[in-house]
């Protein structure tokens, strides 16, 4: 095949990829740090309950997933011109009624998923306790979701920069933080931590 | 489509989809669970943790969103070849992946530091995740890449692969690999 020269490489000369994402990356390492310290300072919590340690990662990352559609369902629509950020839009609803349904659903798996891995590896945390936790954390946590990708998408629209490149990554990040501080939040409210 | 149609759609074509991504959690969270003896030997580990995961979905998320639109436009073939493109591409996001692993390790034991905390020492922090990024890098790249290929060749859409695959091979290998970057690291320190 030809090689391509730096000018016809363009966008996809690896040096323009570095140059324009690191800066960017460098910054949402400065947002998600804040949750790595949240992390850090419910040590004691997690060594007493290890269950909740198992919930983390798929927690933070269920919120960043269902932010991630959200925002994807609102830029394409952006993009063909049919959203139009007005309240009494009813397909803009029926997204925000689909997202709590898929939380609703997930986190309920996620506590009886966990509850099971309790029931093999012997730590107890009641079946009550872990619902709580999971849908409790969880619906908070779509709730921030679908305000992100709502906020992040009209901001981008606003700016007139295309959502597509800006809102998923701000998005998930955002909700990563978020995500981590609600779910510790309500583990200590329901186990008295 | 009205509302209703919406609603369904909706929840019909993400829910397999959120739900493997959920085993992969469960996995992942395992993973950090049985991490946690080992916190108390590096501390300031548990503050990478969340950064950590977080980063590889942004730099893949990124290769993948790279990859899809190629594949799109007709610039790149489905499959692992010496194209100028793809070379330059997964370059950059092995660069980036590197290079923010070092800035994670500086950032958390530089705010640890400055809130009067005790980390570990910042050689070690560096360590775990230059050994835990590189890995991570090799793996997510050939997996992310392969899979796409064989998504787009099967007729499927590229665009609604990355975010699942990413977000599931970040999750189960990050988490590996932290933790044998962990177990290393405790050999070499001894």
């Amino acid at each position: 095949m030809a090689l391509l020269t730096d000018d016809d490489l363009g966008s996809w000369n690896a040096g323009h990829i570095v140059r324009t994402m690191f800066p960017l990356l460098i910054g949402l390492c400065v947002i998600v740090l804040w949750a790595g310290i949240s992390l850090n300072d419910a040590d004691a919590l997690l060594d007493q309950y290890g269950l909740l340690a198992v919930m983390v990662p798929a927690m933070i990352g269920m919120g960043g997933n269902l932010g991630s559609i959200m925002s994807a369902r609102l830029s394409t629509r952006l993009h063909l011109g049919t959203t139009t950020f007005d309240p009494t839009d009813q397909v803009l609803w029926a997204n925000v009624a689909g997202i709590f349904a898929l939380a609703a659903t997930v986190f309920t798996a996620l506590a009886i998923g966990v509850w099971l891995i309790g029931q093999v590896v012997g730590t107890g945390l009641r079946l009550w306790q872990l619902f709580v936790i999971s849908l409790g954390s969880g619906l908070a946590i779509a709730g921030v979701a679908v305000i992100a990708s709502v906020v992040a998408t009209y901001g981008s629209y606003r700016l007139g920069v295309d959502p597509d490149d800006t809102t998923i990554p701000i998005v998930t990040n955002v909700v990563d933080v978020f995500g981590m501080i609600v779910f510790l939040a309500v583990a200590r409210l329901v186990l008295g931590g | 489509m009205g509302p209703k149609g919406v609603f369904r759609s909706l929840y019909r074509e993400a829910l397999p989809v959120l739900l493997v991504a959920l085993v992969g959690g469960l996995f992942s969270g395992l993973v950090l669970e049985g991490m946690l003896d080992s916190v108390a030997e590096f501390p300031g580990l548990l503050v990478m943790v969340p950064v950590f995961l977080a980063t590889r979905g942004n730099v893949y998320g990124a290769l993948g969103g790279r990859i899809a639109s190629g594949l799109h436009q007709g610039l790149l073939e489905p499959r692992f070849e010496w194209n100028d493109r793809l070379v330059n591409a997964v370059i950059a996001s092995v660069v980036n992946a590197v290079s923010i692993s070092v800035v994670i390790a500086a950032l958390s034991w530089g705010v640890l530091r400055l809130l009067g905390r005790e980390p570990a020492p910042l050689v070690e922090l560096l360590g775990i995740m230059l050994i835990s990024g590189t890995l991570t890098a090799s793996v997510m790249i050939v997996g992310l890449l392969g899979l796409l290929f064989a998504g787009y060749k099967t007729g499927r859409d590229p665009d609604n692969l990355v975010g699942p695959i990413v977000t599931t091979l970040g999750d189960i290998f990050g988490m590996t690999f932290l933790f044998l970057a962990v177990v290393i690291m405790e050999v070499l320190v001894g």
